[in-house]
């Protein structure tokens, strides 16, 4: 009993500063990679080394509201491709570039929102509608741009995605996805909205009694995320200069990782976006460690998914004892006598 | 209100919705049959339906598992990983030259598949991960696995340096039925007979209707779920085998992709993603009308593409039909109920 109390009181304080033991591995990684290679801590490689995990990141940030909702959105690579994929054949077309920017993030949007309509309004669940969206979206990307790719886009665009700002180090698109983090970090932990999201998350039928309009901000949820893959398809085309249908088909593992190792609540509730771009430099760093000790992309992948299973296993672990806190908080509360 | 329903029980009412859904797919794959009949040439050849079913019957065999695990309200999305790593696994040995008799490959691979299914039951049920994370993280862990052994063997497997008698297995046909298809459908029967009158199999559905209650019953749900994943990974297994038979060549990206069309037969054939209801019946008219349309699609010459589309549009389709039927059902029996209760009292209070 005592042995059994004692361990809580030495996890939770740890396990309660995720953020934190983010940091330590983050650092582990990075001195793991600077003992492999001499350029590692080259101040050009720590922040190129981000540039490839941008798109990763967006898409994460976006998911990571769906997911502290308590929903799950696995169709973001997806809608990624479709929406590269018309914003790429608008502007073949002859489109100006800014117009089809725009149409792609409009698109990406209504995507999210079908998904939204048909999680929230149809009452269906979000993991089932998704993994139908993700084939669908994926399928119609593949039959508007066929297997081809779109290239040649003019410089201007692709700085946004490969370039960097004035004359420093720092990639362009870095400023974008801080930018963005700041915006939803702001939405989600400063706004009443924010507070919605997680409301509906710890309990969805609470919610709704209490007078959040909870059909409503799922479906924005959705439409967000589908702004955000949208956002990151532009991106995407920007630093490969290339449109392609099958682009990002195996982000979804390393973009569920970042959400999951960052902290959030895969059951929904909890999780902040500072985690999750932490556990995006991480999964960044360890992704560019492995490169440069040379290890294939297929242990990486096996790493990666490990990772994600260990995250899930401490959050399992956290919940138990918080569980067993609020538990034990109960019964010393029911022994005060209540009355009517 | 009508007399007909009135009479039913609520069993019968319950049974009579998948009848119907059942007779939907079926009605699907008549008008998709048609069509393609009169649209597609060469579609109502014999050699033409050799081909469907045996492609159908690896998704029969695979979707066979992967029913038991929707139906406990989970989901494998390793299938397709491996698939590929026991078809690999398995031509690879054979390619080898090692004389070891068909029937052991087969069984071998099934053991393998049954332990990658292990690692996926234990992580949803003992560590109590998600079962679409859990999956998601083995799919790519069994396929860096391929990529292991594919390194370690060194090349691809062809087909020339697979032995006759293995390569003959997907092209041997008894009285005109492809001998993969036959064997797709002893494991249909087994499953269906399984799921049907074995204690465990009624368990499926009782621990995906409701977990809660399933426990509470006395039924050891997470001997069931992981029950559930090591079937799943076994017949993924025994599919890994007849994927390379039918197609001979194997390498790291062979079946990638799998879990789509198992997923998609299974959801289209009304197994319900909420868990606890479906019928191995549906699932093999799924995987049919499935396989009627892909070479539909490719006898018209419609892009492949299309039918990643399709597949993803059907999965909605039928998840939406599914939660229509679940939802009147429902209300079907509770405003049964309410005439049941009422109808009593008024019985037990005749006029005051």
């Amino acid at each position: 009993m005592s042995a059994r109390r004692r361990l809580p009181a030495g996890l939770l304080p740890l396990l309660a500063r995720w953020e934190l033991v983010l940091i330590l591995l983050i650092l582990v990684a990075g001195a793991w990679s600077a003992v492999l290679s001499p350029y590692f801590l080259d101040a050009a490689n720590l922040f190129d080394l981000t540039k490839p995990y941008i798109v990763i990141g967006l898409m994460a940030l976006g998911l990571t509201f769906v997911v502290i909702s308590g929903d799950i959105d696995i169709s973001v690579a997806s809608t990624l491709a479709l929406t590269m994929v018309i914003f790429a054949q608008l502007w073949h077309g002859g489109a100006n570039i800014g117009l089809a920017s725009v149409i792609a993030l409009a698109v990406g949007t209504l995507l999210g929102t079908a998904n939204g309509f048909l999680v929230s309004v149809l009452n269906l669940p979000s993991l089932a509608v998704t993994l139908g969206t993700l084939a669908a979206y994926r399928g119609l990307a593949f039959v508007i741009l066929g297997g081809g790719g779109v290239t040649g886009f003019p410089e201007a665009f692709t700085r946004l995605g490969f370039g960097y700002v004035g004359k420093s180090l720092v990639p362009v698109s870095l400023v974008i996805l801080l930018l963005f983090g700041g915006a939803l970090a702001l939405l989600l932990h400063g706004t009443r909205f924010g507070r919605y999201v997680y409301a509906i998350g710890a309990n969805r039928e609470a919610a709704r009694f209490s007078g959040i309009p909870v059909v409503r901000v799922r479906i924005l949820l959705f439409a967000l995320s589908g702004f955000m893959a949208a956002a990151s398809g532009l991106l995407y085309a920007g630093f490969f200069g290339t449109a392609r249908a099958d682009a990002a088909g195996g982000a979804l593992l390393d973009v569920v990782t970042a959400v999951v190792l960052g902290g959030v609540d895969i059951f929904g509730g909890l999780g902040t976006i500072g985690g999750v771009l932490l556990a995006l430099l991480l999964v960044a760093t360890l992704r560019n460690g492995m490169g440069v000790a040379n290890i294939p992309g297929s242990i990486q992948n096996i790493v990666i998914g490990v990772l994600l299973l260990a995250a899930i296993l401490a959050g399992n672990l956290s919940r138990a004892v918080r569980g067993r806190t609020v538990a034990a908080e109960a019964t010393t509360q029911s022994r005060i006598p209540v009355r009517q | 209100m009508t007399p007909a329903t009135r009479r039913l029980s609520p069993q019968a009412l319950v049974s009579l919705a998948f009848r119907l859904r059942e007779g939907g797919v079926l009605l699907a794959l008549i008008a998709a049959t048609l069509f393609f009949a009169l649209r597609a040439t060469n579609f109502l050849t014999v050699s033409n339906w050799q081909d469907i079913s045996t492609d159908v019957a690896m998704v029969v065999v695979v979707g066979v598992g992967e029913t038991m695990v929707i139906l406990t309200r989970n989901i494998d999305l390793s299938v397709g990983s491996i698939v590929g790593l026991t078809a690999f696994l398995s031509s690879a040995t054979l390619a080898s030259g090692r004389g070891l008799p068909l029937v052991i490959i087969a069984l071998v691979a099934m053991a393998i598949g049954a332990v990658l299914g292990l690692g996926n039951g234990l992580l949803v049920a003992w560590l109590r991960i998600p079962a679409i994370i859990a999956t998601l993280a083995t799919l790519s862990i069994y396929r860096g696995l391929l990529f292991q052994v594919h390194e370690v063997y060194g090349s691809d497997v062809f087909a020339f340096q697979l032995p006759h008698s293995f390569l003959y297995l997907a092209s041997r046909k008894v009285l005109g039925v492809p001998f993969l298809a036959i064997l797709a459908l002893v494991v249909a029967f087994a499953g269906a007979a399984a799921l049907r009158w074995t204690n465990w199999g009624r368990d499926f559905y009782a621990v995906g209707s409701n977990p809660e209650a399933a426990r509470y019953h006395g039924i050891p749900v997470r001997r069931r779920v992981l029950m559930a994943f090591i079937i799943s990974g076994m017949l993924a297994g025994l599919g890994g085998f007849m994927f390379a038979a039918r197609f001979a060549t194997v390498n790291v990206v062979s079946a990638s992709g799998f879990e789509f069309d198992v997923i998609t037969a299974v959801v289209i054939g009304g197994v319900n993603v909420f868990g606890g209801s479906g019928t191995i019946l549906g699932v093999v008219l799924g995987a049919i009308l499935v396989g009627t349309f892909t070479d539909g699609f490719i006898l018209m010459r419609v892009s492949e593409f299309w039918k990643i589309a399709f597949q993803g549009f059907a999965i909605l389709v039928a998840i939406t039909i599914d939660a229509l039927i679940t939802q009147q059902l429902q209300e079907a029996l509770r405003r049964r109920r309410r005439r049941e209760v009422l109808a009593a009292r008024d019985a037990r209070a005749p006029s005051t």
